[in-house]
């Protein structure tokens, strides 16, 4: 064919629909390749192991420098009553890059995973004389070093400036005890507050401890004027307790019912503000922007908040204070009786719901914890049941934008 | 907002048809005339037929994420070529001295499929054993705008021709089905069973376009005044079909374990149809062929 009839031909082809065509062509196909950023911004994972009779729980999670996931967790283990200790740690793409079924001489993990100059800390237990262990790791999950702190069954912990301060069960003086931990492991003040005479108080603190029983959701902290709280048993009922661990009674007491009755979470928002939620013989109440009188005797049960009949009985509760939109956001995260792990966004300001957002299906999903990202989104840990029956640990990862949009 | 696009697109076609059979013509005058006139022609038709599909993952991604084995033990399977899906076009296409520029606007539905598989065992006990298959169909609407270039390779009233292209298409619809069986040895015997399907709009998990080329052969056949055509040509898909911001924006896949990968996916599509002409030889609608 010579070039005469190809422009001929080509001549004779000028409907405007092929023009059309090279446009819509030109202008819409060359942008869906790889998306490296939207890989890390968004993914779920769920982290399998093929043995038919292990099982993993999350605890707490942190974000490592290097964008990665450090993962606390928790393992059945055959020759203890108590969980084994587990370490994972994935990578900014949330893709496995190591475990770790730390040696059964230590027992009991507990939350959070504290971040301090560098190092990442956690209290366990010891197997045998179930003394609080408190265990240093760096970034990749290597143990660096295992420090005795003495004291028994550690419940819940927290970052307290430079040091850590420490809720535990004594259980021959039977009492909680709140103490103040340096990284080195030493105890530098300490307080212990009467759970009340008798086996029946202690049970369900066992329960707890062993899992046989309801996880119940100690707490401890330090509030903006100084004072350390705790979440736990104290004369009978589990309460929140105010304390300047000098004096022997505490300076407030928020009670509950036992424990049937209390808080589920309790974040200090300022002053005599908080977010909390609370749990009353099965039913959960949110409360996220309430006022708690850290002085004198008050009731749980008299704080009302917003009742949410979806959620599992004395339903765990994980609150995370976040930024959206250009808002401070309280993301209350909990298990709804279909087996999801639900967020309930609400303005920190004023307690205003402003979205909602469901994770997981067909498999049943439970809460571990949430935290903000370094990209401005959010990463919910839990625990997933893969077909139905094996617990496994499961990681969401969700974008600033994806977020956003959940937020009216 | 696809639909409008795809009707103005028909619209434009069927314009620029008609404005080409308004020239003026000088009829059947002598024996030149009529060569010259037949050497070019506008077409107007439609075509429906069956197609098979192919997804080739380009970088694979997955939710269940191995601790103690190894990942491809979990990958997809797909296969390959082994659903059949339908698709209906319009075709406009003007013919020069052999050659046929066309374009074929087409509504086409594809189907694929893919299966993975997990095992859970206890090498200390035969019996604490679960297999699970997952198997997934996806069901995507496109709406297809090909440009090709055809050459006839004879010029009789059989008329083989081979094409070349390219094609830009809009994504309409997508759906997908996941369907989980699997064998619990672990209840005392072989357990096996099947869930019923979960069944989720998936639109937002696919590219709302994507590109790609066309090659392919087919008979014209002149039929008194109208052309059959058998068509059957294959569709080579260039870039990703899938969504890379929302690949995990679907809980309820996510949930499952499942998640999409980067796919490109080529056709396999037969069609047959027919072609009118839109210039004839004289008043009475003579064909133009001889």
């Amino acid at each position: 064919m010579d070039m005469k009839k190809l422009q001929t031909i080509i001549q004779h082809y000028t409907s405007g629909c092929s023009l059309l065509l090279i446009i819509v062509l030109a202008s819409g196909s060359c942008s869906n390749e790889a998306d490296p950023v939207a890989d890390k911004s968004n993914f779920t994972r769920i982290y399998d192991n093929d043995k038919f009779n292990t099982s993993y729980f999350p605890i707490d999670m942190r974000q490592t420098p290097d964008g990665g996931y450090l993962i606390l967790g928790g393992r059945r283990i055959e020759d203890s009553n108590f969980s084994g200790v587990y370490l994972t740690k994935v990578d900014e793409l949330g893709a496995f890059v190591s475990e770790q079924e730390v040696d059964e001489v230590n027992v009991n993990p507990i939350g959070p995973l504290m971040e301090l100059n560098g190092k990442y800390y956690f209290f366990c237990m010891t197997a045998v004389g179930l003394q609080t262990q408190l265990i240093e790791i760096d970034a990749s999950g290597v143990i660096a070093q295992t420090i005795d702190v003495g004291g028994s069954y550690p419940a819940a912990a927290a970052l307290d400036n430079s040091n850590f301060v420490l809720l535990s069960y004594d259980n021959l003086s039977k009492q909680s005890v709140v103490s103040l931990v340096t990284p080195a492991g030493s105890i530098s003040k300490s307080k212990g507050f009467s759970i009340g005479a008798g086996d029946a108080v202690e049970e369900p603190i066992i329960n707890h401890f062993i899992r046989t029983g309801r996880q119940l959701p100690f707490q401890v902290g330090k509030t903006s004027s100084g004072q350390y709280y705790f979440n736990g048993f104290y004369n009978y009922t589990f309460s929140m307790v105010v304390t300047d661990l000098a004096a022997d009674n505490p300076i407030g007491v928020v009670q509950g019912q036992q424990e049937d009755g209390g808080f589920s979470q309790i974040q200090q928002i300022d002053g005599g503000k908080f977010a909390a939620s609370r749990f009353n013989f099965g039913d959960n109440y949110f409360l996220p922007n309430v006022s708690i009188a850290v002085s004198g005797t008050s009731s749980v049960a008299d704080l009302g908040g917003n009742k949410l009949p979806e959620l599992t009985s004395n339903a765990p509760v994980m609150i995370l204070k976040a930024s959206f939109n250009g808002k401070n956001n309280l993301i209350y995260a909990s298990n709804t009786r279909s087996k999801q792990i639900a967020l309930f966004i609400y303005d920190q300001t004023n307690g205003e719901f402003l979205g909602s957002r469901y994770l997981g299906f067909s498999n049943p999903f439970e809460i571990a914890n949430l935290i903000t990202t370094s990209d401005g989104g959010i990463a919910v840990c839990g625990t997933t049941y893969v077909a139905g029956r094996f617990p496994r640990i499961c990681l969401f990862k969700i974008g600033k934008d994806e977020f956003s949009s959940s937020i009216k | 907002m696809k639909r409008s696009l795809l009707f103005i697109l028909i619209f434009i076609s069927v314009i620029a048809t008609a404005q080409t059979k308004k020239k003026p013509t000088n009829f059947n005058k002598n024996a030149s005339k009529k060569d010259k006139f037949l050497e070019k022609q506008w077409w107007l038709g439609f075509k429906a037929g069956v197609n098979l599909t192919e997804a080739n993952p380009t970088s694979r991604y997955t939710v269940i994420t191995p601790t103690n084995y190894a990942s491809a033990l979990n990958d997809k399977v797909y296969d390959n070529f082994n659903k059949l899906g339908s698709q209906a076009s319009l075709e406009a296409t003007f013919y020069y001295k052999g050659f046929s520029f066309s374009f074929q606007p087409t509504y086409r539905h594809i189907r694929f499929t893919y299966s993975n598989e997990f095992n859970w065992d206890n090498p200390e006990n035969a019996t604490e054993r679960l297999l699970l298959n997952y198997n997934h169909e996806q069901k995507i609407d496109y709406a297809d705008f090909p440009l090709a270039v055809k050459y006839d390779l004879t010029g009789s009233r059989l008329r083989p021709y081979v094409q070349l292209g390219v094609f830009y298409s809009r994504l309409i619809n997508a759906n997908k089905s996941v369907k989980v069986s699997g064998q619990d040895f672990a209840s005392g015997g072989t357990n096996e069973f099947s869930n019923e399907p979960v069944i989720v709009g998936a639109k937002d998990l696919f590219n709302k376009s994507y590109w790609g080329l066309t090659g392919g052969i087919g008979l014209n056949y002149n039929l008194g005044n109208v052309r059959l055509i058998l068509d059957v040509s294959y569709k080579l898909g260039m870039s990703n079909i899938t969504n890379t911001e929302n690949r995990f924006g679907n809980d309820r896949l996510s949930g499952i374990g499942d998640v999409q990968d980067d796919l490109k996916i080529n056709n396999i599509v037969i069609s047959t149809g027919v072609l009118f002409p839109m210039r004839f030889l004289s008043n009475s609608f003579k064909t133009l062929d001889r």
